[in-house]
């Protein structure tokens, strides 16, 4: 057999066995990686490389090594999943760096991180002064995460005491012309529906490029021709316009009538319309 | 536009809210906004029933200006 074909073989070979072990060894990203499954990936592949283009060396030799690196890193994974001990000793621990806002000097030096470094990092995670940081740790990555004092948080809806309503997430429900069952069955509606709400847009399915639902069930379609125009969903925009237009009216009632039981109706009314927008208007949104 | 007319397209304005409402609670799956619908509803359906006994009270006052 000339050399080159053995080349052309080999490489084969052990491209597949590579694509096999590296998926076998689960889907993390480089950076994620520990030290150990670093190193048994670029083994991995170094041994592939070395024997692809030695014609001379033993084949069976090569997968033999690629098979051992493996299972050693195979079982390393496995054993650290389930173990505390094992896990902490190959990913290594998170070390703390800031406390209650004061800087553990002890464990910057254990780590060899300068005051600099310390800066830098903080920096990195938009924090310019240490006095604004409650909590501060390393991971085993090299990464700094920060948690910066209560009242440096960005504000949420929970510090303001505004009950949002519950939201869903959006559903691709027609794309590139063709109704995806599956998002649509998520969304717990049927072709059917869809069906009537083209209809009610006055568009084939054939023109539509995109469709999504949104959380109220309202739809949005773009379309490949961008002449002509789609109303933007407004059904619950335009229901809570038209119960703010009510009680606005209520009001103006209450106080053009001169008759103290006529006001003392519209009053109440208006009262209650104000009530129910209140109730309504976060869904509505 | 009487004062009359003006209560009467209030009251309308009132039926369709109703009428809104209960098609947003046929059209959703989740709990937390039916029971939410369920209560505006009913605020809306007795603010529509009192406004209902003024128009009969205004139509009674000045019966020449009844449509």
């Amino acid at each position: 057999m000339p050399e080159w074909i053995s080349i052309i073989i080999r490489s084969i070979i052990l491209i597949t066995v590579l694509f096999f072990f590296v998926k076998w060894l689960g889907a993390k990203q480089l950076s994620q990686l520990n030290i150990f499954e670093t190193i048994s990936g670029i083994v991995l592949g170094g041994i592939a490389a070395f024997h692809t283009v030695d014609p001379y060396n033993s084949f069976y030799y090569a997968l033999l090594a690629m098979f051992v690196w493996f299972i050693a890193a195979f079982t390393i994974e496995k054993l650290s999943l389930k173990s505390k001990r094992i896990r902490d000793f190959t990913d290594g621990k998170s070390t703390v760096f800031i406390q209650n806002g004061k800087v553990m000097e002890e464990n910057l030096k254990k780590e060899g991180y300068s005051t600099d470094d310390l800066l830098e990092k903080l920096r990195n995670n938009d924090q310019f002064l240490v006095s604004d940081v409650e909590f501060a740790v390393l991971e085993p990555t090299g990464e700094l995460n920060v948690l910066p004092k209560r009242e440096n948080r960005p504000i949420t809806l929970k510090d303001l005491n505004i009950a949002p309503a519950p939201d869903k997430e959006p559903q691709t429900v027609i794309a590139d012309g063709n109704i995806l069952l599956e998002p649509l069955a998520n969304a717990s509606l049927n072709p059917t529906w869809l069906e009537a709400e083209l209809e009610k847009q006055n568009v084939t399915i054939d023109n539509v490029f995109l469709g999504q639902v949104d959380h109220q069930g309202q739809l949005f379609l773009d379309l490949y021709d961008d002449h002509i125009a789609v109303p933007e969903p407004a059904q619950s925009a335009l229901l809570l316009a038209s119960m703010k237009k009510c009680q606005a009216d209520l009001e103006l009632f209450a106080l053009a009538t001169d008759n103290p039981q006529a006001k003392e109706l519209y009053d109440r009314n208006q009262k209650r319309l104000q009530e129910a927008i209140r109730r309504i208007e976060p869904y509505l949104k | 536009m009487t004062v009359g007319s003006q209560v009467k397209t209030c009251y309308a304005t009132l039926k369709s809210i109703e009428a809104g409402l209960d098609l947003l609670h046929a059209s959703t799956t989740e709990q937390d906004l039916k029971t939410t619908i369920d209560e505006t509803s009913q605020l809306i359906k007795i603010a529509r029933q009192d406004i209902h006994q003024q128009i009969i009270h205004i139509d009674k006052q000045e019966p020449q200006y009844k449509s």
